[in-house]
């Protein structure tokens, strides 16, 4: 097949022709410096297929799940959150079928599996629920170990061509077992590595949003933040759902390069570089889901006139992009080293530059939320402020632009002075879902 | 793996080398020639990975006979993985089950990592960074999103280093016309670099009524 070759000055002019996955990569700038190290944006705007029609009641409608759900039964979970949290698994299990499977792990200091890993079928549905009436609230949270618990349920089946994924909910810190946050964030990632995913739901002020934010950033799952116990049962029945709809398991933009351009995701996925080659990890995507992937691509110094290119091929365990690019599933981009005037003085893809400000923005706040959280209120505020002058260096005219620079300027003495835990929370979540493409709920956005 | 073919130009500028050195190196039997010949001629991804061992072996300062050697006597598969071998599934990577891995994590034995987070900080060796006084990184940070490694208001160009390692400098080779090239030692100093760029600028010029 022949990549698709394109000026890297317009847009990848493929669009959806059929049922398979899409997407189109565009440049902000085309000239690269001949004497300066430069950095360009690469925008990548996947958008999966969407789920083929298939009777309600045929067994191979989709990829069976393997899920583990791990909940925390500490002292703090008593009353409003136990007793949701019980119905919104109820509700769960009434979306799977006799081909899925499903654990159950309750935790406090001790860990108990109120249901083995097992058949969706009504009975074994039934039974857990019975066993599941009977838990209540108590003790502290040996999180880790409960978590790891349901990820073992979760590995003994795995669905080597379904989607694996131990859903945690905690509304507290962990306080029994493994602790230390950089050593839980890495089972996470060596857990998706052996092919078991981790979604977390942190409920009320009490948990650890960057713990759990991290956890599921490295073990390829999702991460939502529940204000209110009112909302356990959406949101995790939400997050059922999306494992049910998975159409495109395992995504990953590779990009081919020269050994000597540096290329990371801006966009806080994972990424692994090696050989001329970097591959970004995007996780499973569900039914129609519509993702924007800013890369940055640093260049060396480069004779005048001489040409650079990069392919960028987005790949999955289901084939749903092949062809997504006009009978391909790649798009080579090219730059072109050029004086520093031609590079003053270059058009930039302003829809590019607006999606990379909003990334910008929504990266910093997450970070400032961490920073103000340790005590660290003028590095909170000295960042922002850094963000703000980097964006209004390029913004121009544009409104949206100016008012992205506008609004983090605005937030200066905010980011400075203490905030409480909910509102850190708040602002954590908002921009976190903002960066990973997700809405304010933390679900997955959809091509409209 | 994606499937893709190459023309002459994007083979050459993935590879990081010249076209015309695509071409001196098939005429010296290095490269296997193209599925087709003439200006549309396609070369694939064991091209690619073939021209890339090349390079590395001509890192090695090893002459083009030896290189020649070298490649006849490793099988194509080996070749074309090595041109590949970032490409390895996760799966593939971990060299244990998850379940294998649980229980060591459990017991207090420190499991098998695998190679898969070489973007991502070591998470050990960053705790200690994270502490109040540090200066604030996402990448020091275990509790952070591991993506981007480089602070987030990195101007969009940079100079580059300044030329106190000799030893990272190289001889690059510029072609002017197929039979004349122009040999300069990078990185060099900017206002010298504006002076090589007018140089060819002219050069090529002077020479243009010879390009192929």
């Amino acid at each position: 097949m022949t990549p698709k070759k394109i000026d890297a000055n317009g847009s990848h002019p493929d669009s959806n022709g059929g049922t398979g996955g899409t997407f189109t990569v565009r440049p902000d700038r085309h000239y690269i410096r001949t004497t300066w190290r430069s950095n360009r944006f690469v925008l990548v705007d996947v958008t999966a297929p969407a789920a083929p029609p298939r009777p309600a009641d045929d067994p191979n409608a989709r990829p069976p799940a393997n899920l583990a759900f791990v909940l925390d039964r500490s002292g703090s979970m008593a009353g409003e959150k136990i007793r949701l949290a019980k119905r919104a698994l109820e509700e769960g299990f009434a979306r799977l079928k006799a081909t899925d499977r499903f654990a159950v792990v309750v935790y406090d200091h001790e860990i108990d599996v109120v249901a083995d890993s097992q058949p969706a079928t009504p009975e074994n549905r039934r039974r857990a629920l019975a066993r599941l009436a009977e838990v209540d609230a108590r003790g502290t949270t040996a999180l880790a170990e409960g978590w790891l618990r349901g990820a073992e349920q979760v590995g003994l089946h795995i669905a080597e061509r379904g989607v694996n994924r131990v859903l945690l909910l905690t509304d507290g810190l962990a306080n029994v077992g493994i602790t230390d946050p950089a050593e839980l964030t890495r089972h996470a990632a060596e857990l998706r590595a052996r092919g078991v995913a981790t979604s977390t739901f942190g409920v009320g002020a009490d948990f650890d949003e960057h713990l759990l934010g991290a956890i599921s950033d490295a073990g390829g799952g999702h991460f939502y933040f529940i204000a209110s116990a009112a909302q356990i049962v959406d949101l995790i029945t939400g997050e059922v759902g999306e494992t049910l709809e998975v159409v495109a398991p395992g995504t990953t933009i590779e990009v081919t390069h020269p050994e000597d351009v540096r290329v990371e995701s801006l966009s806080p996925y994972r990424f692994s570089a090696s050989d001329g080659r970097t591959a970004i990890a995007l996780g499973d995507l569900v039914s129609e889901q519509h993702l924007q992937v800013v890369l940055r691509l640093n260049f060396p110094f480069g004779e005048l006139g001489r040409e650079v290119a990069a392919t960028v091929a987005v790949t999955d365990g289901d084939g749903a992009f092949a062809g997504a690019s006009g009978g391909s599933n790649s798009v080579t981009l090219l730059w072109a080293y050029a004086d520093d005037r031609t590079n003053d003085l270059q058009p930039r893809d302003p829809e590019v530059d607006r999606v990379v400000a909003r990334l910008f923005a929504a990266r910093i706040r997450e970070e400032a939320t961490w920073l103000n959280k340790q005590g660290h209120f003028d590095e909170a505020r000295g960042r922002v402020e850094a963000v703000a002058r980097r964006i209004r260096a390029y913004a121009g005219r544009d409104p949206e632009m100016r008012q992205i620079v506008a609004d983090l300027e605005g937030e200066r003495a905010m980011w400075a002075a203490p905030m409480s835990a909910m509102e850190l929370k708040v602002r954590h979540f908002a921009s976190s879902s903002m960066a990973r493409g997700r809405d304010e709920y933390g679900r997955a956005q959809r091509r409209k | 793996m994606t499937v893709t073919d190459y023309s002459l130009p994007e083979l050459a500028s993935l590879a990081g080398v010249t076209p015309r050195t695509v071409r001196y190196y098939i005429a010296q039997g290095l490269l296997p020639s193209p599925a087709r010949v003439g200006p549309g001629a396609r070369y694939g991804d064991a091209h690619l990975a073939r021209l890339r061992l090349i390079k590395q072996l001509q890192g090695e300062h090893l002459p083009l006979a030896e290189i020649r050697a070298r490649l006849a006597t490793t099988p194509a598969n080996d070749l074309l993985a090595y041109g590949s071998r970032s490409q390895t599934s996760p799966a593939a990577r971990a060299s244990e089950s998850a379940v294998d891995y649980i229980r060591r994590a459990l017991a207090g034995t420190p499991p098998v990592v695998s190679a898969l987070q070489s973007n991502v900080p070591s998470a050990s060796a960053a705790a200690p960074a994270a502490s109040a006084t540090a200066p604030f990184t996402s990448a020091l940070l275990p509790s952070m999103p591991a993506p981007v490694p480089m602070s987030l208001d990195e101007p969009d160009e940079t100079l580059p280093a300044p030329l106190t390692e000799p030893a990272r400098s190289q001889w690059d080779r510029l072609a002017l016309t197929p039979d004349i090239e122009l040999h300069v030692r990078r990185p060099l100093s900017r206002p010298l670099n504006k002076k090589v760029e007018h140089l060819i600028r002219l050069a090529r010029q002077l020479l243009e009524e010879d390009q192929p």
